[in-house]
């Protein structure tokens, strides 16, 4: 069977008189791997942000696994429990990239440091980090190194799911690969995660589903191929064509390579 | 306390008004001098060959490392032993003045690094020579992304002019000593002291605010990491 | 000139340098003093209720508008009118760290603002409490930002406590002009006191380049 671990219900934000999300509604399966890709400005950070808790949304409900999030008052406990990547990865500047993941495990989860020490090491290693770089500080750093320590830090605390932002519009081409090839195992291995990206091999590759947003509301969702190749709508249908010509990928190979 | 700062007002008005009139020419000749020398050793010690930039290296530290008061006292007191003799005002101004370009040399110096290099390399690329490069691009960035800290210190030096009290410079603090030796009212004195310091002090900070906004660049050197 | 080999001179660097005990002690004293003020005001004006932070931007705004000369004075000469009479080398650590207390605000203040907006929220989206956030992210980062500044405001409490010559208190700059009047010279004694000015001013300016460069590379700070 089943279980939506994420659900969310006609979600509001406004800034000022300034609609930004408008009667959001989606759920997302445990497991469930879900990409959203939408215009600048369509509001994609905005309801990230939102459903952890970084920004209070206006109207509507969010519900993570049974617990109706947006009622909570206290938020800390519920962000431990959702994971989120930065587009600039916000690594903490004055740590080493080990001390960046044990911070949530020693003073969130409250590990004792040797169980936090097994865990960071665990996470930093499943992310492609090793030992020589645990004691770097993020400014040492490649950006794809960097945004895999964050990768770590968020799934270090064990997350219900994760929350992707860009996570590699940062970042140079070459070390976009590594970035995206942790996210695939990640999901593989069943971790439930929003991803908002552009990266179409991506969204092709690895999601379950594709919402396409555009201002401030999902204007369509299906099945990656089904949206990326073939939207129902108008306006989607003008995005991809503009993105597939920007990843210069020949949309015929695609089909064939990925048919069921 | 009240009715002896109105016979104060009342009666040394017009040697405050002298006063005060010194102490903005002490400030305004001081720091403008110290804004164009300063603008130069920041030019010279960015763009300048090594041996000009090492002694201005050196000039630059030996007066940060010091206070103000002792170059004072060298301008005015010293010097005419080795036959230069000047007189309170000219001696402070002087005195000031040189402080004051070390420190604006810095504020714009730091600034110039804070351009990227790339403006200067696009500014070769159009053809530009070297130092119309640097006077047509670099500096007038240069100047914009200092003017906060360079009004700053013009905040300061209204304030910090008070020094050439020392050397019997007939300023505001001179005359407010003057006037509280002749009346004996000399914390009265001190309150409208206070008074006329902090005054323009926050009278001049308002009018930087509006300064700044006007030169600011819009979005230049605001990202953060 | 000879007086390099004169045993005088020497006599002179002695005599200059028997205050710089008396230096260290004002300046030291009235940092620290300006500092602990400071640190409570920056955070009182950040994380205060709005009265309180109008007090203290106003209490910054005047306080700043004094010059230290007029501040010694009032404590000096003002402070027995209220009969609470102070000795020169203590009006001169109140004068000095009120005046400075403004400006080492203004440090603390940048400094904790200065803590980059995305470092706050990834900190907040591992589920740190407010609290928390401020103890392990703003405050270690704040404390990096501020260093290199406050070394530096350090230099220029040391200068600024020649200006107790004003009140007379025999730190190493009064002194240098007692020898001055006594030997009727004042190159001499002028160079002696701004070498051992710049003996202590120097290496603190390096010392703070030394933070202020490591800040940089650590990306929490525009060059
Ligand atoms: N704190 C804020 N205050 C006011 N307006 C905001 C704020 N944050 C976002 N907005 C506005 O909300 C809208 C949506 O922003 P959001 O960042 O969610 O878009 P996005 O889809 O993530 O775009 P991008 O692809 O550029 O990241 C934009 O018009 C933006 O200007
Ligand atoms: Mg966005």
């Amino acid at each position: 069977m089943k279980v939506d671990l994420l659900v969310v219900e006609d979600l509001w934000k406004f800034y000022g008189k300034e609609v930004i999300l408008k009667n959001v509604n989606f759920n997302v399966e445990k497991g469930e791997t879900k990409v959203i890709i939408g215009p600048s400005g369509a509001g994609k950070s905005t309801l990230l942000r939102c459903i952890n808790l970084l920004v209070r949304p206006d109207r509507g409900r969010i519900v993570l696994d049974g617990d109706v999030i947006t009622e909570r008052r206290d938020v800390h406990n519920i962000r431990s429990q959702i994971g989120f990547v930065f587009q600039h990865f916000n690594l903490f500047n004055h740590l080493t990239a080990i001390d960046n993941v044990l911070l949530g495990l020693i003073k969130v989860k409250r590990l004792s440091r040797e169980d936090a020490m097994r865990k960071a090491k665990e996470a930093l290693l499943s992310v492609g980090i090793a030992e020589d770089l645990w004691r770097k500080y993020p400014a040492q750093l490649s950006g794809g190194q960097q945004q895999r320590v964050a990768i770590a830090r968020a799934i270090a605390m064990d997350p219900k799911i994760i929350l992707f932002d860009e996570p590699t519009s940062a970042l140079d081409p070459e070390l976009i690969w590594e970035v995206l090839n942790v996210m695939e195992k990640l999901s593989r291995n069943g971790m439930t995660m929003i991803v908002v990206t552009h990266e179409l091999g991506f969204a092709i590759k690895v999601a379950h589903e594709v919402m396409f947003m555009d201002g401030g509301t999902i204007i369509e969702k299906g099945l990656p191929e089904q949206i990326l190749l073939n939207p129902r709508s108008e306006r989607v249908r003008r995005f991809m064509e503009r993105m597939w010509y920007l990843y210069s990928m020949d949309r015929k190979f695609w089909r064939s390579e990925n048919a069921k | 306390m009240l009715n002896n700062i109105l016979y104060i007002l009342f009666n040394y008005g017009s040697a405050l008004e002298v006063g005060l009139r010194h102490t903005i020419i002490i400030t305004v000749t001081s720091y403008f001098t110290g804004l164009v020398v300063g603008l130069l050793i920041a030019v010279l010690r960015v763009y300048g060959g090594r041996w000009i930039r090492g002694v201005l290296g050196i000039l630059v530290e030996i007066i940060r490392g010091t206070p103000m008061m002792v170059q004072l006292f060298f301008v005015y007191y010293a010097l005419p032993e080795i036959g230069l003799l000047l007189n309170p005002v000219a001696a402070s101004i002087i005195a000031i003045a040189i402080n004051s370009a070390v420190y604006q040399s810095e504020y714009i110096r730091a600034s110039i690094s804070a351009i990227p290099y790339s403006q200067f390399e696009s500014a070769l690329s159009i053809g530009l020579t070297k130092s119309r490069a640097v006077l047509t691009i670099i500096l007038p960035q240069a100047i914009r992304v200092a003017t906060p800290a360079l009004v700053n210190e013009a905040v300061y030096l209204f304030k910090y002019s008070s020094i050439a009290y020392f050397v019997t410079a007939p300023e505001l603090m001179y005359i407010g000593k003057f006037i509280g030796s002749r009346t004996f009212l000399y914390v009265e004195m001190y309150i409208v002291l206070a008074a006329i310091y902090v005054a323009t002090s926050i009278v001049l900070t308002e009018l930087a605010k509006v300064i700044e906004r006007r030169y600011v660049i819009p979005g230049l050197l605001k990202s953060k990491a | 000139m000879d007086w390099i080999n004169n045993v005088q001179f020497f006599t002179y660097v002695g005599v200059i340098l028997s205050s710089i005990g008396t230096t260290l002690a004002l300046s030291l004293a009235s940092f620290s003093i300006a500092t602990i003020v400071a640190l409570l005001l920056s955070f009182i004006e950040i994380f205060g209720p709005r009265p309180l932070v109008k007090a203290v931007e106003w209490y910054v705004k005047i306080v700043r508008g004094i010059p230290l000369i007029l501040a010694l004075f009032m404590f000096y000469y003002g402070l027995p009118r209220v009969g609470f009479p102070l000795p020169p080398l203590y009006s001169a650590i109140m004068g000095i760290a009120l005046v400075d207390s403004a400006y080492q605000e203004q440090l603390f203040k940048g400094a904790i603002e200065g803590v980059s907006e995305r470092q706050v929220e990834a900190a907040y989206a591992i589920g740190l409490t407010q609290w928390e956030v401020f103890r392990h992210v703003i405050l270690p980062q704040a404390f990096r930002i501020a260093l290199p500044g406050w070394i530096n405001e350090f230099s220029m409490v040391l200068k600024d406590s020649s200006i107790a010559y004003a009140i007379g208190v025999t730190e190493i700059f009064t002194q240098a002009v007692h020898v001055a009047h006594v030997i009727a010279d004042y190159l001499r004694p002028l160079l002696i006191v701004s070498l051992i000015y710049l003996c202590i001013c120097y290496p603190l300016s390096q010392i703070s380049s030394r933070f202020h460069k490591g800040l940089v590379e650590m990306g929490m700070m525009g060059s």
